[in-house]
Protein backbone atom coordinates (compact mmCIF):
# COMPACT_ATOMS: atom_id res chain seq x y z
CA UNK A 1 0.00 0.00 0.00
CA UNK A 2 1.13 3.34 -1.13
CA UNK A 3 1.28 6.52 1.01
CA UNK A 4 2.31 9.81 -0.30
CA UNK A 5 4.41 11.66 1.67
CA UNK A 6 3.55 15.18 1.73
CA UNK A 7 6.69 16.99 2.70
CA UNK A 8 9.27 14.82 0.97
CA UNK A 9 6.81 14.95 -2.22
CA UNK A 10 7.04 11.48 -3.18
CA UNK A 11 5.11 8.73 -2.39
CA UNK A 12 6.08 5.27 -0.51
CA UNK A 13 4.93 2.11 0.46
CA UNK A 14 3.30 2.09 3.62
CA UNK A 15 5.03 -1.48 5.29
CA UNK A 16 8.05 -1.01 4.26
CA UNK A 17 8.73 2.26 6.51
CA UNK A 18 6.37 0.80 9.28
CA UNK A 19 8.71 -1.95 8.70
CA UNK A 20 11.86 -0.53 8.61
CA UNK A 21 10.93 1.36 11.67
CA UNK A 22 10.06 -1.78 13.42
CA UNK A 23 13.20 -3.38 12.96
CA UNK A 24 15.44 -0.72 13.83
CA UNK A 25 12.93 -0.55 16.72
CA UNK A 26 13.68 -3.62 17.79
CA UNK A 27 17.55 -2.86 17.94
CA UNK A 28 17.07 0.16 19.87
CA UNK A 29 15.21 -1.57 22.47
CA UNK A 30 17.44 -4.43 22.15
CA UNK A 31 20.31 -1.99 22.93
CA UNK A 32 18.71 0.78 24.46
CA UNK A 33 20.24 3.02 22.11
CA UNK A 34 17.61 5.67 19.52
CA UNK A 35 18.40 3.95 16.29
CA UNK A 36 18.82 7.22 14.61
CA UNK A 37 22.35 6.18 13.29
CA UNK A 38 20.82 3.44 11.25
CA UNK A 39 17.45 4.66 10.47
CA UNK A 40 18.55 7.84 9.15
CA UNK A 41 21.22 5.95 6.61
CA UNK A 42 18.47 3.58 5.89
CA UNK A 43 15.58 6.49 4.81
CA UNK A 44 18.60 8.46 2.48
CA UNK A 45 19.14 4.98 0.61
CA UNK A 46 15.51 4.79 0.32
CA UNK A 47 15.97 7.48 -1.38
CA UNK A 48 14.30 9.83 0.52
CA UNK A 49 16.24 13.42 0.85
CA UNK A 50 18.86 13.97 3.08
CA UNK A 51 17.05 16.78 4.69
CA UNK A 52 14.09 14.96 5.14
CA UNK A 53 14.96 12.13 6.26
CA UNK A 54 17.70 13.46 8.91
CA UNK A 55 14.69 15.74 10.39
CA UNK A 56 12.16 13.27 10.34
CA UNK A 57 14.23 10.56 12.21
CA UNK A 58 14.73 13.40 14.57
CA UNK A 59 11.06 13.17 15.87
CA UNK A 60 10.90 9.35 15.39
CA UNK A 61 13.80 8.95 17.97
CA UNK A 62 11.30 11.27 20.24
CA UNK A 63 9.16 8.51 19.95
CA UNK A 64 11.32 5.91 20.43
CA UNK A 65 12.79 7.16 23.85
CA UNK A 66 9.71 8.11 25.11
CA UNK A 67 8.14 4.85 26.42
CA UNK A 68 11.40 3.92 27.87
CA UNK A 69 12.18 7.47 29.24
CA UNK A 70 9.04 6.83 30.85
CA UNK A 71 9.25 3.19 32.35
CA UNK A 72 13.10 4.66 34.14
CA UNK A 73 10.90 7.69 35.47
CA UNK A 74 8.40 5.01 36.88
CA UNK A 75 11.26 2.89 38.92
CA UNK A 76 13.13 6.26 39.63
CA UNK A 77 16.01 5.79 37.83
CA UNK A 78 16.70 9.46 36.33
CA UNK A 79 18.40 11.91 37.85
CA UNK A 80 16.91 15.24 36.60
CA UNK A 81 19.24 17.42 38.34
CA UNK A 82 21.59 16.28 36.47
CA UNK A 83 19.74 15.44 33.52
CA UNK A 84 18.53 19.83 33.41
CA UNK A 85 22.16 20.74 33.21
CA UNK A 86 23.08 18.29 30.12
CA UNK A 87 19.44 19.13 28.37
CA UNK A 88 19.83 22.83 28.51
CA UNK A 89 23.23 22.46 27.22
CA UNK A 90 22.40 20.15 24.65
CA UNK A 91 19.22 22.81 23.46
CA UNK A 92 21.91 25.07 23.12
CA UNK A 93 24.37 22.88 21.06
CA UNK A 94 21.51 21.83 18.64
CA UNK A 95 20.73 25.59 17.67
CA UNK A 96 24.54 25.73 16.23
CA UNK A 97 23.83 22.49 14.50
CA UNK A 98 21.00 22.91 12.85
CA UNK A 99 22.75 26.32 11.89
CA UNK A 100 25.95 23.95 10.88
CA UNK A 101 23.06 21.89 9.19
CA UNK A 102 21.71 24.71 6.57
CA UNK A 103 24.86 25.67 6.22
CA UNK A 104 26.72 23.14 5.08
CA UNK A 105 23.10 21.56 2.83
CA UNK A 106 23.94 25.08 0.98
CA UNK A 107 27.61 24.49 0.20
CA UNK A 108 26.95 21.04 -0.92
CA UNK A 109 29.67 19.62 1.70
CA UNK A 110 26.52 17.67 4.19
CA UNK A 111 27.06 14.78 2.72
CA UNK A 112 30.78 14.69 3.53
CA UNK A 113 30.60 15.76 6.46
CA UNK A 114 27.57 13.23 7.90
CA UNK A 115 29.84 10.42 6.38
CA UNK A 116 33.04 11.71 8.25
CA UNK A 117 30.97 12.17 11.41
CA UNK A 118 29.66 8.79 11.58
CA UNK A 119 33.07 6.89 10.29
CA UNK A 120 34.55 9.01 13.14
CA UNK A 121 32.06 8.44 16.39
CA UNK A 122 30.91 5.35 15.00
CA UNK A 123 34.30 4.27 14.00
CA UNK A 124 36.08 5.36 17.79
CA UNK A 125 32.88 4.04 19.69
CA UNK A 126 32.20 1.08 18.08
CA UNK A 127 35.96 -0.38 18.56
CA UNK A 128 36.05 0.97 22.70
CA UNK A 129 32.57 -1.09 23.21
CA UNK A 130 34.24 -3.81 21.13
CA UNK A 131 37.13 -3.94 23.14
CA UNK A 132 35.75 -3.12 26.39
CA UNK A 133 32.92 -5.91 26.12
CA UNK A 134 34.97 -8.78 24.49
CA UNK A 135 37.33 -8.15 27.93
CA UNK A 136 34.65 -8.58 29.94
CA UNK A 137 33.22 -11.47 27.59
CA UNK A 138 37.15 -13.08 28.17
CA UNK A 139 36.87 -12.28 32.08
CA UNK A 140 34.34 -14.64 32.43
CA UNK A 141 34.77 -17.10 29.96
CA UNK A 142 38.59 -17.42 32.80
CA UNK A 143 36.61 -17.22 35.72
CA UNK A 144 37.66 -14.11 37.13
CA UNK A 145 34.51 -12.02 38.11
CA UNK A 146 34.57 -8.41 36.53
CA UNK A 147 34.25 -5.69 38.90
CA UNK A 148 30.69 -4.83 39.99
CA UNK A 149 31.47 -0.98 39.62
CA UNK A 150 34.25 1.06 38.52
CA UNK A 151 37.22 2.15 40.76
CA UNK A 152 36.31 5.59 42.13
CA UNK A 153 39.40 6.81 41.22
CA UNK A 154 39.50 10.77 40.44
CA UNK A 155 40.03 12.15 37.08
CA UNK A 156 41.47 15.74 35.86
CA UNK A 157 38.23 17.83 35.92
CA UNK A 158 37.33 16.91 39.43
CA UNK A 159 39.26 19.48 39.85
CA UNK A 160 37.66 22.44 37.89
CA UNK A 161 35.27 24.76 39.78
CA UNK A 162 31.51 25.11 40.02
CA UNK A 163 31.03 21.76 41.61
CA UNK A 164 27.16 20.23 42.52
CA UNK A 165 26.13 17.74 44.20
CA UNK A 166 23.68 15.41 42.30
CA UNK A 167 21.85 13.37 45.01
CA UNK A 168 20.65 10.58 43.16
CA UNK A 169 23.73 10.07 41.28
CA UNK A 170 25.74 10.20 44.64
CA UNK A 171 28.18 13.00 42.79
CA UNK A 172 29.64 15.75 43.73
CA UNK A 173 31.39 16.95 40.60
CA UNK A 174 31.52 20.34 38.88
CA UNK A 175 29.06 21.26 35.99
CA UNK A 176 31.64 22.02 33.21
CA UNK A 177 32.03 18.37 32.53
CA UNK A 178 28.46 18.10 32.42
CA UNK A 179 28.08 21.04 30.12
CA UNK A 180 30.33 20.61 27.62
CA UNK A 181 28.87 17.41 26.95
CA UNK A 182 25.42 18.00 26.37
CA UNK A 183 26.60 21.12 24.23
CA UNK A 184 28.86 18.62 22.10
CA UNK A 185 25.93 15.96 21.69
CA UNK A 186 23.81 18.79 21.18
CA UNK A 187 25.60 19.83 18.24
CA UNK A 188 26.56 16.25 17.20
CA UNK A 189 23.37 14.94 17.16
CA UNK A 190 21.19 17.79 15.68
CA UNK A 191 23.72 17.76 12.29
CA UNK A 192 23.59 14.16 11.99
CA UNK A 193 20.08 13.06 13.02
CA UNK A 194 21.00 11.23 15.77
CA UNK A 195 19.85 10.51 19.60
CA UNK A 196 23.46 10.59 20.84
CA UNK A 197 22.78 7.74 23.14
CA UNK A 198 25.27 5.45 22.63
CA UNK A 199 28.02 8.08 22.88
CA UNK A 200 26.27 9.38 26.06
CA UNK A 201 26.15 6.47 27.80
CA UNK A 202 29.76 5.50 27.99
CA UNK A 203 30.20 9.55 28.39
CA UNK A 204 28.15 9.42 31.88
CA UNK A 205 29.36 5.62 32.68
CA UNK A 206 33.42 6.33 32.33
CA UNK A 207 33.73 10.07 32.58
CA UNK A 208 31.16 11.25 34.84
CA UNK A 209 30.97 8.34 37.01
CA UNK A 210 27.48 7.88 36.98
CA UNK A 211 25.95 4.76 38.80
CA UNK A 212 24.97 2.05 36.76
CA UNK A 213 21.20 2.12 37.41
CA UNK A 214 20.63 5.79 36.86
CA UNK A 215 22.66 5.85 33.18
CA UNK A 216 20.27 4.86 31.11
CA UNK A 217 16.85 6.48 32.29
CA UNK A 218 18.83 9.84 32.60
CA UNK A 219 20.54 9.41 29.05
CA UNK A 220 16.98 8.56 27.38
CA UNK A 221 15.38 11.81 29.46
CA UNK A 222 18.01 14.13 27.84
CA UNK A 223 17.37 12.51 24.55
CA UNK A 224 13.91 13.16 24.50
CA UNK A 225 14.33 16.38 25.33
CA UNK A 226 17.22 17.61 22.84
CA UNK A 227 15.89 15.71 20.10
CA UNK A 228 12.12 17.19 20.72
CA UNK A 229 14.03 20.84 20.65
CA UNK A 230 15.75 19.84 17.62
CA UNK A 231 12.59 18.71 15.40
CA UNK A 232 11.39 21.99 15.82
CA UNK A 233 14.40 23.91 14.98
CA UNK A 234 14.17 21.65 12.10
CA UNK A 235 10.78 22.63 11.47
CA UNK A 236 11.63 25.95 11.87
CA UNK A 237 14.66 26.25 10.20
CA UNK A 238 14.82 23.97 6.78
CA UNK A 239 11.06 23.35 7.49
CA UNK A 240 11.77 19.28 6.17
CA UNK A 241 9.86 17.14 9.34
CA UNK A 242 7.31 14.92 6.97
CA UNK A 243 4.90 14.05 10.14
CA UNK A 244 3.49 11.33 8.07
CA UNK A 245 7.08 9.57 7.43
CA UNK A 246 7.64 10.17 10.83
CA UNK A 247 4.45 8.46 12.23
CA UNK A 248 4.90 5.78 9.87
CA UNK A 249 8.50 5.08 11.36
CA UNK A 250 7.02 5.89 15.19
CA UNK A 251 4.53 3.34 14.66
CA UNK A 252 6.95 0.60 13.36
CA UNK A 253 9.76 1.43 15.96
CA UNK A 254 7.33 1.68 19.67
CA UNK A 255 6.17 -1.84 18.78
CA UNK A 256 9.96 -2.72 17.27
CA UNK A 257 11.29 -1.59 20.77
CA UNK A 258 9.09 -3.54 22.83
CA UNK A 259 9.96 -6.74 21.24
CA UNK A 260 13.83 -6.32 21.46
CA UNK A 261 13.28 -4.79 25.17
CA UNK A 262 12.06 -8.40 25.98
CA UNK A 263 14.87 -10.12 23.42
CA UNK A 264 17.05 -8.01 25.12
CA UNK A 265 16.43 -9.95 28.72
CA UNK A 266 18.04 -13.22 27.07
CA UNK A 267 21.48 -11.69 26.61
CA UNK A 268 24.01 -10.90 29.22
CA UNK A 269 25.14 -6.77 28.89
CA UNK A 270 28.67 -7.28 27.31
CA UNK A 271 27.29 -9.79 25.05
CA UNK A 272 24.43 -7.10 24.18
CA UNK A 273 27.57 -4.38 24.15
CA UNK A 274 29.70 -6.53 21.82
CA UNK A 275 26.75 -7.00 19.18
CA UNK A 276 25.89 -3.09 19.58
CA UNK A 277 29.81 -2.40 19.04
CA UNK A 278 29.93 -4.90 15.42
CA UNK A 279 26.89 -2.94 14.20
CA UNK A 280 28.07 0.19 15.11
CA UNK A 281 31.34 -0.65 13.14
CA UNK A 282 29.62 -1.89 10.11
CA UNK A 283 27.86 0.98 9.96
CA UNK A 284 31.08 3.24 10.50
CA UNK A 285 32.80 0.68 7.57
CA UNK A 286 29.55 1.39 5.02
CA UNK A 287 30.54 5.32 5.66
CA UNK A 288 34.15 5.05 5.45
CA UNK A 289 34.03 2.93 1.95
CA UNK A 290 31.47 5.85 0.80
CA UNK A 291 34.14 8.21 1.16
CA UNK A 292 36.70 6.09 0.00
CA UNK A 293 35.54 4.17 -3.21
CA UNK A 294 34.21 5.32 -6.36
CA UNK A 295 31.17 6.66 -6.41
CA UNK A 296 28.53 4.79 -8.83
CA UNK A 297 27.66 8.19 -9.98
CA UNK A 298 30.30 11.07 -9.61
CA UNK A 299 27.33 13.88 -10.62
CA UNK A 300 24.82 14.88 -8.41
CA UNK A 301 21.91 17.91 -7.84
CA UNK A 302 19.58 19.57 -5.59
CA UNK A 303 17.21 22.51 -6.14
CA UNK A 304 17.42 25.65 -4.83
CA UNK A 305 14.63 27.18 -2.86
CA UNK A 306 13.86 30.39 -1.22
CA UNK A 307 14.77 28.90 1.99
CA UNK A 308 17.95 27.38 0.89
CA UNK A 309 19.11 24.33 -1.05
CA UNK A 310 16.93 21.09 -0.79
CA UNK B 1 -9.14 49.94 -56.09
CA UNK B 2 -5.92 49.15 -55.56
CA UNK B 3 -5.91 48.70 -51.20
CA UNK B 4 -8.81 46.71 -52.14
CA UNK B 5 -6.75 44.15 -54.09
CA UNK B 6 -4.14 43.98 -51.49
CA UNK B 7 -6.25 43.20 -49.05
CA UNK B 8 -7.59 40.45 -50.91
CA UNK B 9 -4.77 39.30 -52.20
CA UNK B 10 -3.05 39.60 -48.42
CA UNK B 11 -6.36 37.20 -47.26
CA UNK B 12 -5.27 34.86 -49.87
CA UNK B 13 -1.91 34.18 -48.90
CA UNK B 14 -2.20 34.45 -45.27
CA UNK B 15 -5.31 32.22 -45.68
CA UNK B 16 -3.42 29.30 -47.49
CA UNK B 17 -0.97 29.00 -44.27
CA UNK B 18 -3.64 28.32 -42.47
CA UNK B 19 -5.72 25.14 -44.08
CA UNK B 20 -4.83 23.19 -40.77
CA UNK B 21 -6.50 24.00 -37.61
CA UNK B 22 -5.55 22.04 -34.38
CA UNK B 23 -7.93 20.95 -31.77
CA UNK B 24 -6.77 19.32 -28.51
CA UNK B 25 -8.35 18.58 -25.08
CA UNK B 26 -6.70 16.97 -22.08
CA UNK B 27 -8.55 14.41 -20.25
CA UNK B 28 -8.26 16.55 -16.94
CA UNK B 29 -7.38 20.14 -15.92
CA UNK B 30 -6.47 19.13 -12.59
CA UNK B 31 -4.03 15.96 -11.01
CA UNK B 32 -4.80 16.13 -7.05
CA UNK B 33 -2.45 14.77 -4.85
CA UNK B 34 -4.48 12.72 -1.79
CA UNK B 35 -2.86 10.22 0.77
CA UNK B 36 -2.80 7.65 -2.02
CA UNK B 37 -1.25 9.27 -5.02
CA UNK B 38 0.65 7.33 -6.93
CA UNK B 39 1.44 9.23 -9.50
CA UNK B 40 -1.04 10.01 -12.53
CA UNK B 41 -1.44 9.39 -16.60
CA UNK B 42 -2.89 12.08 -18.53
CA UNK B 43 -4.56 11.71 -21.79
CA UNK B 44 -4.20 14.33 -24.59
CA UNK B 45 -6.88 13.73 -27.81
CA UNK B 46 -6.02 16.27 -30.52
CA UNK B 47 -7.83 16.34 -33.86
CA UNK B 48 -6.73 17.98 -36.97
CA UNK B 49 -9.07 20.59 -39.22
CA UNK B 50 -9.80 22.65 -41.50
CA UNK B 51 -9.32 25.98 -40.93
CA UNK B 52 -11.37 28.83 -40.77
CA UNK B 53 -13.52 29.27 -44.16
CA UNK B 54 -11.55 25.94 -45.76
CA UNK B 55 -13.62 23.42 -47.02
CA UNK B 56 -10.83 21.06 -48.27
CA UNK B 57 -10.20 18.24 -45.41
CA UNK B 58 -6.92 18.18 -44.65
CA UNK B 59 -4.49 15.78 -45.85
CA UNK B 60 -1.22 15.08 -44.38
CA UNK B 61 0.96 13.22 -43.50
CA UNK B 62 1.23 15.05 -40.47
CA UNK B 63 3.21 14.71 -37.33
CA UNK B 64 2.80 15.83 -33.83
CA UNK B 65 4.88 16.95 -31.18
CA UNK B 66 3.89 17.27 -27.60
CA UNK B 67 5.70 19.20 -24.62
CA UNK B 68 5.05 18.83 -21.41
CA UNK B 69 6.89 21.25 -18.86
CA UNK B 70 6.53 21.39 -15.11
CA UNK B 71 7.23 24.57 -13.06
CA UNK B 72 10.18 26.25 -13.19
CA UNK B 73 12.96 25.63 -10.73
CA UNK B 74 16.82 26.30 -10.04
CA UNK B 75 19.14 23.86 -9.63
CA UNK B 76 22.46 22.97 -8.99
CA UNK B 77 24.78 20.13 -10.88
CA UNK B 78 27.34 18.81 -8.70
CA UNK B 79 30.38 16.82 -8.79
CA UNK B 80 32.38 14.76 -7.04
CA UNK B 81 36.32 14.37 -7.53
CA UNK B 82 38.48 12.08 -5.49
CA UNK B 83 40.84 14.97 -3.42
CA UNK B 84 43.69 13.11 -1.23
CA UNK B 85 41.89 9.72 -1.62
CA UNK B 86 38.57 11.23 -0.18
CA UNK B 87 35.62 11.85 -2.70
CA UNK B 88 34.39 14.65 -2.48
CA UNK B 89 31.95 17.72 -3.98
CA UNK B 90 34.42 20.14 -5.50
CA UNK B 91 32.71 22.07 -8.07
CA UNK B 92 29.05 22.55 -9.10
CA UNK B 93 27.15 24.90 -11.80
CA UNK B 94 23.61 26.63 -11.34
CA UNK B 95 21.07 25.94 -13.27
CA UNK B 96 18.48 28.69 -13.45
CA UNK B 97 14.54 28.80 -14.96
CA UNK B 98 15.08 24.93 -15.48
CA UNK B 99 11.41 23.00 -15.46
CA UNK B 100 11.39 20.65 -12.83
CA UNK B 101 9.55 18.35 -14.97
CA UNK B 102 9.78 17.97 -18.64
CA UNK B 103 8.38 15.84 -21.37
CA UNK B 104 8.77 15.81 -25.37
CA UNK B 105 6.61 13.19 -26.89
CA UNK B 106 5.93 12.46 -30.75
CA UNK B 107 5.04 10.24 -33.36
CA UNK B 108 8.25 9.88 -34.70
CA UNK B 109 12.51 10.16 -34.20
CA UNK B 110 11.97 14.32 -33.82
CA UNK B 111 15.11 14.40 -36.50
CA UNK B 112 13.18 12.46 -38.75
CA UNK B 113 10.21 14.72 -38.65
CA UNK B 114 11.03 18.34 -37.39
CA UNK B 115 13.45 20.46 -39.11
CA UNK B 116 16.70 21.78 -37.03
CA UNK B 117 15.69 25.27 -37.06
CA UNK B 118 12.06 24.86 -36.14
CA UNK B 119 13.19 22.15 -32.97
CA UNK B 120 16.18 25.11 -32.05
CA UNK B 121 13.26 27.80 -32.30
CA UNK B 122 10.56 25.71 -30.20
CA UNK B 123 13.25 23.84 -27.69
CA UNK B 124 12.25 20.67 -28.66
CA UNK B 125 15.70 18.33 -27.20
CA UNK B 126 16.00 17.99 -22.99
CA UNK B 127 19.09 19.96 -23.45
CA UNK B 128 17.32 23.03 -24.45
CA UNK B 129 15.79 23.35 -21.25
CA UNK B 130 18.98 23.67 -19.89
CA UNK B 131 19.89 26.91 -21.22
CA UNK B 132 20.89 29.57 -18.37
CA UNK B 133 24.04 28.05 -16.88
CA UNK B 134 26.52 29.75 -14.06
CA UNK B 135 29.53 28.74 -12.49
CA UNK B 136 31.54 25.70 -12.88
CA UNK B 137 34.44 24.28 -14.90
CA UNK B 138 33.87 24.91 -18.70
CA UNK B 139 35.55 20.93 -19.51
CA UNK B 140 33.04 19.70 -17.43
CA UNK B 141 29.63 18.53 -18.83
CA UNK B 142 27.37 19.19 -16.49
CA UNK B 143 24.06 20.04 -18.87
CA UNK B 144 24.15 16.12 -19.57
CA UNK B 145 24.86 14.78 -16.33
CA UNK B 146 22.02 16.68 -14.86
CA UNK B 147 19.64 15.72 -18.20
CA UNK B 148 20.80 11.96 -16.82
CA UNK B 149 19.98 12.52 -13.35
CA UNK B 150 16.69 13.81 -14.20
CA UNK B 151 15.87 10.97 -16.86
CA UNK B 152 16.77 8.83 -13.69
CA UNK B 153 14.13 10.20 -11.92
CA UNK B 154 11.43 10.04 -14.39
CA UNK B 155 11.14 13.93 -14.56
CA UNK B 156 12.65 13.92 -18.31
CA UNK B 157 12.14 12.01 -21.04
CA UNK B 158 11.83 11.91 -24.66
CA UNK B 159 9.29 9.66 -26.01
CA UNK B 160 9.55 9.57 -29.79
CA UNK B 161 6.78 6.84 -29.86
CA UNK B 162 4.68 8.87 -27.07
CA UNK B 163 1.99 10.45 -29.90
CA UNK B 164 -0.09 8.02 -31.61
CA UNK B 165 -2.38 8.53 -34.54
CA UNK B 166 -5.65 6.64 -34.41
CA UNK B 167 -6.04 7.95 -38.14
CA UNK B 168 -4.71 10.44 -40.32
CA UNK B 169 -6.33 13.29 -38.68
CA UNK B 170 -6.89 12.08 -34.96
CA UNK B 171 -3.99 11.54 -32.75
CA UNK B 172 -2.89 11.17 -28.42
CA UNK B 173 -0.35 11.33 -26.36
CA UNK B 174 -0.01 9.64 -22.93
CA UNK B 175 1.76 12.07 -20.16
CA UNK B 176 2.89 9.74 -17.47
CA UNK B 177 3.30 11.61 -14.12
CA UNK B 178 5.35 9.61 -11.53
CA UNK B 179 4.93 9.97 -7.84
CA UNK B 180 7.34 12.60 -7.22
CA UNK B 181 5.92 15.25 -10.45
CA UNK B 182 6.40 18.39 -7.77
CA UNK B 183 3.66 20.48 -7.34
CA UNK B 184 2.49 23.24 -9.40
CA UNK B 185 1.31 24.45 -12.94
CA UNK B 186 2.25 22.58 -15.97
CA UNK B 187 1.65 23.35 -19.46
CA UNK B 188 1.17 20.97 -22.46
CA UNK B 189 2.35 22.35 -26.03
CA UNK B 190 0.75 20.67 -29.44
CA UNK B 191 3.07 21.26 -32.27
CA UNK B 192 1.47 20.39 -35.78
CA UNK B 193 3.61 19.37 -38.13
CA UNK B 194 3.92 18.79 -42.21
CA UNK B 195 6.84 18.34 -44.39
CA UNK B 196 9.08 18.74 -41.18
CA UNK B 197 7.85 22.52 -41.11
CA UNK B 198 5.55 24.05 -38.43
CA UNK B 199 1.81 24.56 -39.50
CA UNK B 200 -0.04 25.00 -36.28
CA UNK B 201 0.40 25.09 -32.89
CA UNK B 202 -1.81 24.50 -29.23
CA UNK B 203 -1.38 25.19 -25.60
CA UNK B 204 -3.33 23.20 -22.54
CA UNK B 205 -2.67 23.24 -18.93
CA UNK B 206 -3.30 21.74 -15.71
CA UNK B 207 -2.10 21.51 -11.96
CA UNK B 208 -0.64 19.51 -10.09
CA UNK B 209 -1.69 20.44 -6.21
CA UNK B 210 -2.02 18.97 -2.79
CA UNK B 211 -5.42 18.37 -1.45
CA UNK B 212 -7.12 17.76 1.79
CA UNK B 213 -5.20 16.12 4.93
CA UNK B 214 -1.76 16.69 2.14
CA UNK B 215 -2.44 19.85 1.52
CA UNK B 216 -3.02 20.74 5.59
CA UNK B 217 0.37 19.72 6.48
CA UNK B 218 2.26 20.85 3.28
CA UNK B 219 0.68 24.44 4.06
CA UNK B 220 1.21 24.16 8.01
CA UNK B 221 4.97 23.32 7.17
CA UNK B 222 5.42 26.69 5.46
CA UNK B 223 3.31 28.99 7.35
CA UNK B 224 3.19 28.02 10.56
CA UNK B 225 6.66 25.73 11.35
CA UNK B 226 6.65 26.14 14.77
CA UNK B 227 2.99 25.26 15.53
CA UNK B 228 4.02 22.27 13.27
CA UNK B 229 6.98 21.20 14.85
CA UNK B 230 5.49 21.53 18.15
CA UNK B 231 2.56 19.27 16.78
CA UNK B 232 5.08 16.62 15.51
CA UNK B 233 7.13 16.43 19.25
CA UNK B 234 3.92 15.93 20.64
CA UNK B 235 2.56 12.92 18.24
CA UNK B 236 6.01 11.63 18.96
CA UNK B 237 5.48 12.20 22.70
CA UNK B 238 2.25 10.71 22.57
CA UNK B 239 2.89 7.85 20.25
CA UNK B 240 5.69 6.72 22.54
CA UNK B 241 3.79 7.15 25.62
CA UNK B 242 0.81 4.53 23.90
CA UNK B 243 3.20 2.19 23.06
CA UNK B 244 4.47 2.26 26.51
CA UNK B 245 1.08 1.76 28.00
CA UNK B 246 -0.12 -0.93 25.51
CA UNK B 247 3.29 -3.31 25.55
CA UNK B 248 3.60 -2.58 29.62
CA UNK B 249 3.74 -6.05 31.44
Amino acid sequence: MQIYLPIAELSMNLFFLVGMGGAVGFLSGLFGVGGGFLLTPLLIFSGVPASVAVASVTGQVVAASTSGALSYYRRGQIDLHLASYLISASVFGAFFGVWAFQALRASGQLDLVISVGFLVLLGSVGSLMLTESLGAILRRRAGTLAPGHLPNQHNWFHGLPFRTRFKKSKLYISVLPVLALGLGIGFVGSLLGIGGGFILVPALVYLLRVPGNMVIGTSLVQVVAMMAATTVLHAVSSQSVDILLAFCLMVGGTVGAQFGASAGKYLRGEQLRALLALLVLAVAIRFGLTLVLTPNDVFSTAVVAAGGVI
Amino acid sequence: MKPLLWLLMALVFTGAGKAETLVTQLNRSDVEIAADFRGQMLTLFGTIEPGPGETLVPTGPYHVVVTVTGPLQTRLARRKTNQFGIWINTDEARFESLPSFYQVLSDGKLEDIVSPAVAAEKGFALSAQLHQRAGGRSDVDYSGNLIRLMSDKGLYRADPAGVQFRSDLLFFAGLDLPSDAPPGSYIVKTYLLKDRALIAEHADGFSVRKIGFERFLGQAARQQPWLYGLAAVLLALGTGWLGGVVFRR
